[in-house]
């Protein structure tokens, strides 16, 4: 009978053990990414009209969310370790991040970058959301793709009327990493991802292709940051 | 009773036995370590080793998948398809290198050796990692026109190869990453350094009169680019080569669109240089002694490097001379090194 109550003592102690880790991940924070088109989730392959009267369709749209930053009322600051996450409207797991933050303080700003940073671009094969088989690594210039949109619209005259937006670019004064600071509405980390705002600016018959890093495609990254907001719950109905 | 707790202790035997076997699970990943020797003289690898540590199992990985045509979309194409041992790791006879369905590239294959010194990758620098080069010959519509995910693929189906990823990395999970890791560990060991020039250097062997002479005509012409002990700057320069219309390859340029690049190239290393012809980034001249012809008619060019103003003004034996000394950084051993040879069974 002994020997079975020693069993039964470290079983529950393994039980004990794990459930420690769960409780430690459930009380961990969310960031909740909507990607959307002006105030509706995104669709692929549906029929939008842009500010510029483009009519478009999205087939790809993918980026990094990296170096997450929280900062506190009382001006303490979080940082995530080895914060890089890629965002991709096919994997809806992409979309919610765990922070593994346990706090009661109110969180004052939201700090994160859109892409890779240059250090990470240099240190070779990376595992995870940045190995080389994720499609967001370029090959004859390395580099990571901080942000890829694909898809289509009359308004290209291009082979299929596709164009691509493979935004990225390490070097200076190229480097097409772009950080944003978002102040939560509430205790709700929902961030909004309006891609209408990225298309509002662009024309899609004159630039529907930019693949290289460059000055082109820093412009395109400034167009990118304009998509980020934090969801206002007071205005939208749900 | 006596029964019952027989039953009570083989439970509690068991789980131990069950948490043993599992603590040695984890205490059997032993991969062999190897350490890449230095050469004696010369300056400290380039290569993060802290973050690729080299073991026998990963470099007989990488060796493997150096010489499988799974690389390829149609598996017919292995990255020494265009990089044979036998001349220095590089595509010899060809002056472009061709690659899947007999597509034709615009660039002659670059020699493997001594990579772990190699800050840059390509005849343009594009690449800025050695992990990170094998994506291009992996992904070229002319070269293996795969993806590194159907790599990943299909090398998961394999027979052979599960296994192999298990004793490198202690599990057998395949990803991007560990291809590229396996490629860099297979390509750091290609190190050359016995060649003659290297015997002399440590006073194992001397120069003939013909070489001793080729030797000094070299450091006063060629080494202020082509740098001792790994013949190579790192760095880009312009070879007051005419531009090849049928390719308008711009060189450096392409990468960093600043025109002050036009027409750079990676100055390469000139070791076993006797055995990777054809030379130059379009492999142009079939020839050593058409490359030194090449640069013993330059000079009083503007558009030159300053290293390549002052004429050369080499005689006729002056130039059999170099050629000479070239060959004395023939390295042998490393050309026929087992160890870098296709892996038999």
């Amino acid at each position: 009978m002994m020997m079975n109550n020693k069993l039964y003592f470290s079983a529950l102690c393994i039980l004990i053990f794990s459930m420690g880790f769960t409780q430690e991940k459930k009380d961990s924070l969310l960031v909740r990414l909507n990607l959307n088109f002006r105030d509706k989730p995104l669709e692929l392959n549906k029929k939008y009209i842009s500010e510029s009267k483009d009519t478009l369709q999205i087939d790809v749209f993918r980026f990094y969310i990296s170096n997450i930053k929280l900062q506190f009322s009382d001006e303490s600051t979080y940082s995530e370790e080895n914060s890089y996450h890629l965002i991709d409207i096919e994997n809806p797991n992409s979309l919610r991040i765990p922070i593994q933050k346990n706090s009661e303080k109110v969180i004052k700003k939201v700090v994160f970058s859109i892409g890779v940073d240059s250090l990470t671009s240099v240190s070779g094969a990376m595992s995870g959301d940045l190995d080389p088989t994720k499609g967001m690594y370029w090959a004859w210039q390395s580099g990571f793709i901080n942000m890829k949109i694909e898809g289509k619209s009359s308004s290209c005259k291009t082979r299929k009327n596709a164009f691509q937006f493979h935004i990225g670019g390490y070097l200076k004064p190229n480097y097409a990493i772009r950080t944003i600071e978002l102040k939560p509405i509430n205790s709700n980390l929902e961030i909004n991802v309006d891609i209408a705002q990225f298309f509002k600016n662009i024309q899609l018959s004159e630039i529907n292709s930019i693949m290289i890093p460059g000055t082109k495609a820093m412009e395109i990254a400034d167009e990118t940051v304009k998509m980020f907001t934090f969801k206002n719950n007071n205005f939208i109905n749900e | 009773m006596n029964n019952s707790l027989l039953k009570i202790k083989l439970k509690y035997i068991l789980f131990i036995g069950i948490i043993l076997l599992f603590s040695l699970a984890f205490t059997f990943f032993k991969p062999t370590p190897l350490y890449l020797e230095i050469p004696k003289g010369w300056p400290k690898p380039h290569y993060d080793f802290s973050k690729n540590p080299l073991t026998e199992e990963g470099f007989q990985l990488g060796r493997q998948l150096f010489y499988d045509p799974i690389l390829s979309r149609d598996n017919t194409i292995s990255c020494a398809s265009c990089h044979l041992q036998a001349t220095g790791f590089t595509h010899v006879d060809h002056d472009l290198s061709h690659g899947i369905d007999g597509k034709i590239g615009t660039r002659n294959s670059m020699t493997l050796m001594n990579l772990a010194w190699s800050k840059s990758f390509m005849w343009d620098g594009g690449v800025n990692h050695l992990d990170v080069q094998p994506l291009n010959p992996i992904t070229s519509p002319l070269e293996m026109d795969e993806t590194l995910e159907n790599v990943v693929a299909k090398l998961q189906k394999s027979d052979t190869y599960p296994n192999l990823f298990l004793a490198a990395f202690g599990d057998s999970k395949i990803t991007g990453q560990r291809i590229l890791k396996a490629l860099s560990q297979f390509e750091l060991h290609l190190i050359t350094s016995n060649s003659k020039y290297d015997k002399v250097m440590r006073k194992e062997a001397a120069f003939t009169i013909q070489e001793q002479n080729g030797y000094a005509l070299f450091k006063s012409n060629c080494a202020s680019c082509h740098n001792e002990p790994l013949f190579t700057s790192e760095k880009f320069e312009k070879n007051g080569l005419p531009i090849d219309t049928t390719l308008n390859d711009i060189g450096r340029q392409k990468i960093t669109e600043n025109p002050r690049d036009y027409l750079l190239f990676k100055v390469p290393t000139l070791r076993n240089i006797q055995f990777t012809s054809p030379y130059m980034h379009d492999g142009r001249f079939k020839k050593l002694m058409e490359v030194v012809k090449h640069y013993n008619s330059l000079g009083n060019d503007k558009n030159l490097p300053k290293q390549l103003q002052k004429p050369m003004r080499l005689s006729d034996n002056e130039r059999v001379d170099l050629v000479a000394f070239l060959y004395t950084l023939t390295d042998t051993e490393f050309l026929f090194d087992k160890r870098f040879s296709y892996p038999k069974e």
